[in-house]
């Protein structure tokens, strides 16, 4: 009774992170296509973003059966539950990534220089996602608290982002419509950092049962 | 097997109580009968003896407690009965006792009689008077002996069910305790029942043989990781589910997995998706292979389908690093544009001047110029073939070249003489600080190249009034140093490395004014690692820049093989 319970917990974790992937995945997929003016790997995301959402579903029903079916207690309980709540930041994370996505689809919009931190904060952000789901995978606090830290520096690095693109317009430097789309570009970015934290932040939840305050 | 024996012992035990009780009853009863009607016939004699002496009165006071006494006359008509009415009573004439005591003056039977409607012992003595005196006796008070027995059956019933209950269970733990204690690790130690001795001894043999193969599969399976993980490539094993079933330590450092991985799912290794894909596609039976990025570096991983008969067991992913190759690739798809890129732009120039030149458009006095500027782009082109031809001998290695013993002091004396007018020309001091004769075992025409190549440069990229040291002396340890130091304009910091590359210029924007092909730095650095010699480089921008080619103590006298190298 208890090993089909494990098996059922472990095809679980393994499915987040399979989910997890799917997420990195996006998120490389549109920065690549934004910093290397692919329009392919845009074009590739609905199929993806799409595939996110149906991994979201398995997984709320996966965790759905296992509440009613086992009623787990204790870390097992925070283990399905953190699974439960991590997945629609997940989907979230999938769900802008194609926002940004359709930008670069229909607008045609590629980064194009002029100074604008995108590829470090694009970075930070994989960073963040990526670590956010190492910390949920192996049970580290630490590093899920170094994640939710993290958060504060893509928060800076939107201000700066903010910042330069204002000092842009009052010099007349630049195509307005471009540095307003950079501008909502990173908002997704910021965004996808936000939930990223909140990932961090389930797993943290998962190992001590304890939810730390946004 | 204790519950087996239990039962057996305590059903034959109830059994065999219950058995010998019926017998025993069925004996009394037959005993009983017997004394029973012995008694009859007794007191039938007495009773008649009394009747005989003292008539009818004595026969009605006879009370009769155990007996039915009647009186029958001659006729059969019953006279007394101390039982039941006599008047009551039909004739008894035709009663075989009755008859029998008629006739041979006694009688007995024994039957069911119709009055009392129950079975009865009968016994009749004939009277002197013609009369019969009849004895009876009720079966039924025998059955009442035996049934007050009952109770004491029942006692008895009751202490062999708790007896045999109690010894069952002693009997069947001690039956079975040395079962239970016999060491299965050690059967033929043991000192059980004879019966079980085959099968002990089987056991043993079995144990071990099952040893053996255990032991063996443990040999192959530590050979198996030994193998694995002394393999420099990484490898992990999958099944067809996409478990992990093994992993060797460097895969395991390349997808930072550690051991606990194995017989989990495969997703727990990595989140790269190109990797799964890869994998997933091997196990469904296509394989791939694609060039992935790990920790900064670059992996070729080669997914194949594990089959057996037709049948997909799993997949492998073989992974090794091909950081330098891709890099080299890289290096040489660079290098052959920059080769071409530098071949055609002399050529262009020479080809416009000779246009205006076959089209007339110089004037006669301007000619030299022009013939000058051709010739000028022509050496450069020259030099930058022979650089080219260079470097193309020393990657195919030392195999082919000339080596011998040459001071390596009168080399760099020889370049500073060669390279005196170009320092003048350019105003730079051009100093040799001249020390005792280095002997080296190397290539004598690439060492030249070595200190040219560096003099050359130390001169270019120098200021004006600026100055040049090249120095040789042989250090501590017994190496032997080339150096050259220059006042120049120094190099980048963290650009050290790359002044080595092929085509690199650290003043791009005036490469063409200082002349050059870009290949100085890459010869000289080859050449060294041909001589196993170490290049340090010391430079501070716009202040100076010091180079020292060390070559090891090894290769001064060394007068071996030199192992090819290719760089």
């Amino acid at each position: 009774m208890r090993e089909a319970f494990d098996r059922e917990l472990e095809q679980l974790k393994n499915e987040v992170a399979t989910m997890g992937m799917y997420c990195e995945r996006a998120i490389d997929l549109v920065s690549e296509s934004l910093l290397e003016a692919n329009m392919a790997k845009a074009q590739d995301m609905p199929e993806l973003s799409l595939e996110i959402t149906h991994k979201e579903r398995e997984i709320e029903s996966i965790c759905l059966r296992l509440l009613l079916k086992q009623q787990p207690v204790a870390s097992d309980l925070r283990l399905v539950s953190a699974s439960l709540k991590m997945v629609t930041d997940l989907e979230r994370i999938g769900d802008q990534s194609e926002d940004v996505a359709e930008i670069i689809r229909v607008d045609k919009f590629f980064y194009t220089g002029q100074d604008i931190p995108l590829r470090r904060m694009a970075e930070a952000v994989r960073k963040m996602v990526s670590e956010s789901l190492d910390a949920f995978a192996k049970r580290d606090i630490q590093l899920a608290q170094s994640v939710i830290k993290y958060d504060d520096i893509v928060d800076n690095y939107f201000e700066d982002v903010k910042r330069l693109i204002v000092e842009k317009i009052k010099a007349q430097d630049c195509d307005g419509e471009y540095l307003l789309t950079l501008l909502m570009v990173c908002k997704y970015f910021e965004r996808i950092a936000d939930h990223a934290s909140n990932v961090a932040r389930w797993a943290e939840f998962a190992v001590t049962g304890v939810r730390e305050g946004e | 097997m204790i519950k087996r024996i239990f039962h057996s012992i305590f059903f034959t035990a109830v059994l065999v109580f219950l058995a010998g009780s019926a017998l025993v009853t069925w004996s009394l009863y037959s005993y009983f009968t017997q004394i029973a009607c012995q008694e009859l016939r007794t007191e039938t004699r007495i009773v008649a003896q009394g009747a005989e002496a003292g008539g009818a009165d004595y026969v009605r006071g006879l009370d009769g407690q155990n007996f039915r006494i009647t009186w029958i006359d001659a006729d059969g008509t019953v006279l007394f009965d101390n039982d039941v009415s006599a008047d009551d009573l039909t004739n008894h004439l035709q009663r075989p006792e009755v008859q029998s005591a008629l006739q041979t003056g006694y009688g007995e039977s024994r039957r069911y009689s119709d009055t009392m409607t129950q079975e009865f012992f009968y016994s009749a003595k004939l009277l002197t008077n013609g009369t019969v005196i009849r004895l009876s006796l009720a079966q039924n008070t025998i059955a009442s002996l035996i049934y007050g027995m009952l109770p004491h059956f029942l006692l008895l019933l009751l202490v062999t069910l708790l007896l045999s209950g109690f010894l069952a269970v002693r009997l069947a733990k001690k039956i079975v305790d040395p079962l239970n204690e016999i060491d299965l690790d050690n059967p033929i130690a043991n000192e059980s029942y004879d019966e079980l001795a085959p099968l002990l001894e089987r056991i043993d043999q079995q144990q071990e043989r099952l040893s053996k193969q255990r032991a063996d599969l443990r040999h192959k399976k530590r050979e198996l990781a030994t193998v694995l993980n002394r393999m420099n490539e990484g490898i992990a094993i999958f099944n067809n589910e996409g478990t992990v079933l093994a992993i060797n330590r460097v895969a395991r450092s390349i997808l930072d997995a550690d051991i606990g991985c194995i017989g989990k799912n495969r997703i727990v290794l990595t989140r790269n998706m190109d990797f799964q894909n890869l994998v997933s596609r091997a196990i469904q039976g296509t394989q791939g292979e694609k060039v992935l990025a790990f920790h900064q570096r670059l992996y070729q991983v080669n997914a194949s389908t594990i089959r057996h008969e037709d049948n997909i067991h799993g997949a492998a992913a073989l992974l090794f690093d091909v950081t330098e190759r891709e890099k080299n690739n890289r290096m040489r798809r660079e290098f052959t544009a920059n080769v071409s890129h530098e071949l055609k732009t002399p050529l262009h120039t020479i080809s416009g001047y000779a246009e205006l030149l076959q089209n007339h458009f110089v004037k006669t006095e301007d000619m030299p110029l022009f013939a000058h500027k051709i010739y000028v782009e022509t050496q450069r082109m020259i030099q930058l073939v022979e650089d080219i031809i260079n470097l193309s001998h020393l990657d195919e290695g030392a195999g082919s070249m000339q080596w011998q013993t040459v001071d390596l002091a009168q080399i760099a004396r020889q370049v500073k003489d060669q390279l005196q007018p170009e320092a003048e020309s350019a105003g730079i001091t051009l100093r040799f600080t001249d020390g005792d004769a280095c002997p080296i075992y190397g290539v004598s025409r690439l060492l030249q190249e070595i200190a040219y190549n560096l003099g050359n440069n130390a001169i270019k990229y120098n200021k004006p009034g600026g100055s040049v040291t090249i120095s040789v002396r042989r250090t501590a340890r017994k190496e032997i140093e080339l150096s050259v130091t220059d006042t120049g304009i120094g190099i980048p910091k963290g650009e050290e490395e790359r002044i080595f590359e092929r085509f690199y210029r650290v003043d791009k924007s005036h490469s063409k004014e200082v002349g050059g092909t870009g290949l100085g730095l890459s010869i000289v650095k080859h050449a060294a690692l041909l001589h196993h010699a170490r290049i340090r480089v010391d430079s501070k921008l716009g202040v100076g820049t010091k180079i020292i080619v060390t070559f090891p103590g090894s290769t001064v006298k060394n007068s071996g093989t030199v192992t090819q190298r290719n760089v």
